[in-house]
């Protein structure tokens, strides 16, 4: 279970500050599939921040998995981000020196698998994602459909607690953004992989069990998928 | 902590691999050549320092010097003393001599250097003198009438090519006068002159002691004698062997002779030695600081990723040592390569001192300094760098 509890983030201490973050309070749900929505600027990504561990908040609390974030320090951050969290970038974010399987090799090694180990878990997540054959070429040999699918490798590959992206198919034609998104699904549905995802497109919609709308750094409306498959505001 | 090198490892070697090879060969390159200087400078002053420690004992001053004791000019019943010494196992030469500065004049040239008055078969025991004739021959026993002037001495007809006062170009078979401090004034012939390569030799003249104990009248006496030994630097333990055989004189050794101009020389090198380190070091330091730096901060983002993905600060810091230690292994293998050249270079054309041909003097301890110090520089200009462009924030990194 994720909580997030009264966030505010507000950037620029001095005379223009900007409250990207505004008094926000979350619970997800193991195995729930969590659309973020709202406008640019509306602090999606910086939510997904908070999260990610990959910046902290000004005030609030975020507990994850019963650990409290804000107690940890650099390093143990740094092994938490490591072992608990993947996180996707819009830009995919791959390491351009190494080739799709090292990317993917790289976070299993840090946690101190094997080699045996590392390479059966690499091959067997870039199976899941569709990559079986492309392993061997570096990010820049790629394109960007198969990028982000190496870098969700990478987040998966220490089978992580929650999978965070943002805006993963913003740089996707449709059909590779479908791609995308029905891999989620199916990570969501068969591993029961806890997934937190932004998005601004209206038709990703329908892939989320639950959707949060954000504006101006506050959350403006909650829905919520029914037993019928509709999604409806939750109170 | 093992795992965190293997990672660390495995991220400098694809950097390595996959980097600009451009830019890591100019590094190690340079490194290399940080290398060589490191070692080439100081060998040669060594070399140097090898060089005129063998010119003091094979020119001047043998091993030993026996001088009187004091307050007295003379060594009286030398050669009983010379007996006695060459009876001492170790020793291989004795030769007693006078010194005395004597007026020489040639053609309206008057000069007045040092001369030498020695027994030549024992000089020879001794010093080199003998091997450097450059035309006529060498005193030999016996000899009365005749001098040997060093070529410095014997100078040239023009004057603008002499380097000390000279008797302006006389040549051997020539006859010069000398006055004696004693007030006598006696002709000689020119027999030979010498081409040493030393300074005290080739600018000074050379007597028989028979001669000069006929000037003089005296006889069995020295100012001098000189010791040659088997093996040299163990002059400290021969001259405590001599004691033992009851030598009462005073025993210098050729170091305490030599010593202040040697100090000298050898101090003002050790200057440009240690200048030349620190320039090369401080040179390695800027080039691999430099070269990492800019490494760094291109790859900023990549940083900023894998920080995200939870690579921790310590990992990356060390992928980069690793690769600065990676530029150091390399460089300091090519420059030992090409030092090793540069040897080989020299040893076919020497480089030629006064003195004679320098042979550079690489040996372990200044391989092993100038490893370490290239190593040590390596880690530091590695880390620091890397250290600063790790702190920044991921958030900020990643954007670029
Ligand atoms: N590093 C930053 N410094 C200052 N303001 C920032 C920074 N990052 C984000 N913001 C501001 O915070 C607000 C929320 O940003 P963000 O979370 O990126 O929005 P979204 O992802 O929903 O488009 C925006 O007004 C943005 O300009
Ligand atoms: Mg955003």
């Amino acid at each position: 279970m994720i909580i997030g509890r009264d966030l505010t983030r507000i950037y620029g201490m001095g005379a223009v500050q900007v409250r990207a973050l505004d008094g926000v309070s979350v619970e997800i749900q193991k195995g729930d599939f969590v659309g973020i929505m709202g406008p640019s600027g509306s602090g999606k990504s910086t939510l997904l921040h908070m999260f990610g561990l990959l910046d902290r908040p000004t005030s609030g609390t975020i507990i994850i998995d019963g650990v409290d974030a804000g107690t940890l320090d650099e390093r143990a951050r740094t092994q938490f981000r490591l072992r608990r969290l993947g996180y996707v970038f819009q830009d995919y974010a791959l390491v351009p020196e190494l080739t799709a399987k090292e990317n993917v090799y790289l976070p299993s090694m840090a946690r101190g698998m094997t080699a045996q180990e590392c390479t059966l878990a690499c091959s067997e997540i870039l199976t899941l994602v569709g990559l079986g054959n492309r392993i061997h070429h570096l990010p820049g040999e790629m394109s960007g459909g198969e990028q982000q699918r190496v870098a969700i490798a990478r987040a998966l590959v220490n089978r992580p607690t929650l999978l965070l992206a943002d805006e993963p198919c913003a740089n996707l034609d449709s059909q590779n953004s479908k791609i995308i998104l029905d891999l989620f699904q199916r990570l969501n549905r068969d591993l029961h992989q806890t997934i937190v995802m932004v998005s601004h497109e209206e038709w990703h919609k329908r892939y989320f069990d639950r959707i949060i709308s954000m504006k101006d750094g506050v959350i403006e409306e909650e829905v919520n998928r029914n037993e019928g498959g509709e999604l409806t505001p939750s109170p | 902590m093992f795992e965190e090198s293997k990672v660390a490892f495995f991220l400098a070697k694809r950097s390595i691999l996959r980097g600009n090879k451009g830019t890591l060969s100019l590094t190690i390159l340079i490194i290399g050549m940080v290398f060589v200087n490191l070692i080439f400078l100081p060998s040669i002053i060594t070399g140097v320092a090898v060089l005129f420690n063998q010119q003091s004992i094979d020119y001047s001053y043998g091993n030993l010097v026996i001088e009187p004791k004091k307050n007295q000019v003379y060594i009286t019943q030398v050669s009983e003393l010379q007996r006695k010494l060459e009876r001492i196992p170790g020793i291989t030469g004795v030769s007693p001599r006078y010194l005395t500065s004597a007026t020489i004049s040639y053609k309206g040239n008057v000069v007045t250097p040092v001369l030498y008055a020695i027994n030549p078969s024992d000089e020879q025991g001794v010093l080199r003198i003998a091997t450097k004739v450059s035309s006529g021959s060498y005193l030999a026993d016996g000899d009365t009438g005749q001098i040997v002037l060093g070529f410095r001495l014997a100078g040239n007809e023009d004057e603008k090519l002499d380097v000390v006062p000279s008797l302006g170009g006389v040549s051997v078979g020539r006859v010069v006068d000398i006055s004696f401090n004693n007030g006598v004034t006696r002709q000689y012939r020119v027999k030979g002159i010498v081409t040493s390569n030393s300074f005290s030799v080739d600018s000074n003249a050379f007597i028989t002691k028979k001669e000069y104990e006929d000037v003089f009248g005296i006889e069995d006496m020295a100012n001098q004698v000189l010791v040659r030994t088997i093996e040299t630097g163990k002059e400290n333990e021969m001259r405590n062997t001599l004691l033992s055989f009851g030598v009462q004189e005073k025993i210098w050794t050729w170091q305490e002779k030599s010593a202040n101009f040697l100090n000298q020389i050898i101090g003002s090198f050790n200057i440009i030695n240690f200048i030349g380190t620190a320039v090369s070091l401080v040179i390695a330091i800027v080039v691999i600081f430099i070269v990492i730096f800019i490494n760094t901060v291109y790859r900023r983002k990549q940083i900023g990723i894998l920080k995200a993905i939870g690579i921790d600060r310590s990992i990356i810091i060390k992928s980069y040592l690793f690769q600065a230690l990676f530029i150091f292994a390399i460089g300091t293998l090519m420059g030992g390569v090409f030092l090793l050249l540069i040897l080989q270079l020299l040893a076919a054309n020497p480089i030629v001192f006064p003195g004679g041909p320098v042979a550079p003097v690489v040996d372990l301890p200044l391989i092993v300094r100038s490893t370490m110090s290239l190593f040590i520089v390596s880690l530091i200009a590695g880390y620091v760098p890397a250290w600063i462009t790790t702190r920044e924030d991921i958030l900020s990194a990643i954007r670029g």
